[in-house]
């Protein structure tokens, strides 16, 4: 399955998707922080501001600085991007507590914006089943 | 015309390990007593589905208080609670439920608890097997490794919405969302650090390893339950405390996660009905 948050061609389009999100509107409207995705070995940065996906950067280098990541393989992604998850796939912190994900880097960060960024990744869910 | 519940709520002061303390309850029904426990940095609030339904309060007195330092249960007055860190131990437990028993005048009453209070209920089957006639256990471990996250669920840099979102992904996907969003709202209420001084009981203190071959169904009925969804105790685990003890009896709650009661209630229902039934010998 071709994660569509990775594919340079859809960048616009995926942030335009989550920018429009009602609900990631109101968790973001604080944050202020790029987060790191890794599926497998492919990356992207996720640069939030106040409400809005400033920009979206699929193979980012290194200036593309990010404050904490969450970290999959490609499977375990592909389970957790499902219309239906397994179980432990359903959500960043089941995944997490079972180690199908991590997330690293500035956990305080990664916690106090712990609602942007989990419907930030349940919006890439419906965006991908779309 | 206003539209109103049968559910009633009251205070009942209560003396707990030498601490007066006020405690809110809700009760309806008629039957046999059924006090339910809610989990961990949450309050009595989970059970109102189970406490407005007929087909249980036909059967049932069901009765949800909300533990001291939780929901509409202050902490105590003689107690200067803001220099002490809260940590809930497993005594306390213990002698609360006895004297909430004693002071409603409780007969043969049965337990349900789920999270932490699943732990409670094979802890309370052991170490206090008079107290309940039978323990429904929802989301109960013989043990729960410390987890690092557990230090995360108090931090002066975040705030509840933490805690409500990391329990929003404990759910079942097919639950329905505005019952998923009722659940976590009630994390964004509890006091900051009275979910992770729970939780001192939950890792530290519940460990029934080497212990549970003691547990005398023939005193007490135990009756186990395991989330499909629930990543704090899966089906496997549960399902291991339930194998390691004679008589007990085990159901998977397929769809489910960490919180069957209050995630989606029509669906827990179809597993709790039987088990209820039988406890109160109504095949």
């Amino acid at each position: 399955m071709a994660i569509r948050f990775l594919n340079p061609k859809e960048t616009e389009s995926v942030r335009s998707y989550l920018n429009g999100d009602p609900e990631f509107k109101l968790a973001s409207r604080y944050v202020l922080t790029n987060i790191l995705l890794e599926v497998g070995n492919s990356r992207c940065v996720v640069k939030v501001r106040e409400g809005q996906v400033s920009e979206l950067a699929a193979n980012p280098v290194f200036f593309d600085a990010c404050s904490f990541f969450v970290r999959g393989s490609e499977d375990a992604w592909n389970k957790f991007l499902q219309p239906v998850p397994p179980p432990f796939y359903n959500g960043l912190f089941s995944a997490a507590i079972r180690q199908n994900f991590q997330i690293g880097g500035n956990l305080e960060d990664a916690f106090s914006y712990f609602w942007a960024l989990t419907r930030m990744l349940d919006v890439f869910r419906e965006l991908q089943n779309k | 015309m206003a539209r109103f519940e049968s559910v009633t709520g009251k205070y009942v002061y209560l003396d707990v390990q030498g601490v007066e303390y006020r405690v809110y309850f809700e009760e309806n029904g008629r039957g046999i007593p059924l006090v339910c426990q809610h989990t961990a940095g949450s309050d009595g609030r989970q059970w109102r589905h189970l406490m407005n339904d007929i087909d249980v309060t036909s059967l049932y007195r069901v009765v949800a208080f909300d533990l001291p330092y939780h929901g509409k249960s202050l902490p105590p007055e003689s107690v200067e609670w803001w220099k002490e860190e809260y940590m809930l131990h497993k005594s306390f437990l213990f002698d609360f439920h006895t004297e909430f028993i004693r002071a409603l005048g409780l007969e043969r009453p049965v337990y349900i608890g789920c999270s932490m209070g699943g732990h409670l209920a094979p802890d309370l089957a052991l170490e206090r097997p008079d107290a309940y006639q039978a323990v429904i256990g929802v989301e109960g471990n013989i043990c729960s490794p410390e987890d690092p996250m557990r230090m995360w669920m108090y931090h002066p840099k975040i705030s509840n919405d933490f805690r409500m979102h990391t329990m929003m992904s404990m759910m079942g996907p097919g639950s329905p969302e505005k019952y998923r969003r009722e659940t976590v709202w009630e994390y964004g209420q509890g006091a900051p650090f009275a979910f992770r001084g729970d939780l001192h009981y939950y890792f530290a203190e519940h460990d029934l390893t080497g212990k549970t071959d003691q547990i005398d169904t023939s005193r007490v009925g135990v009756y186990l339950m395991a989330g499909e969804y629930d990543a704090a105790v899966s089906p496997v685990e549960g399902r291991a405390l339930a194998d390691s003890i004679k008589g007990a009896k085990f159901t998977e709650l397929k769809g489910l996660g960490h919180f069957a009661m209050c995630e989606n209630y029509g669906l827990f229902k179809t597993y709790l009905m039987p088990v209820l039934k039988e406890i109160a010998g109504k095949p």
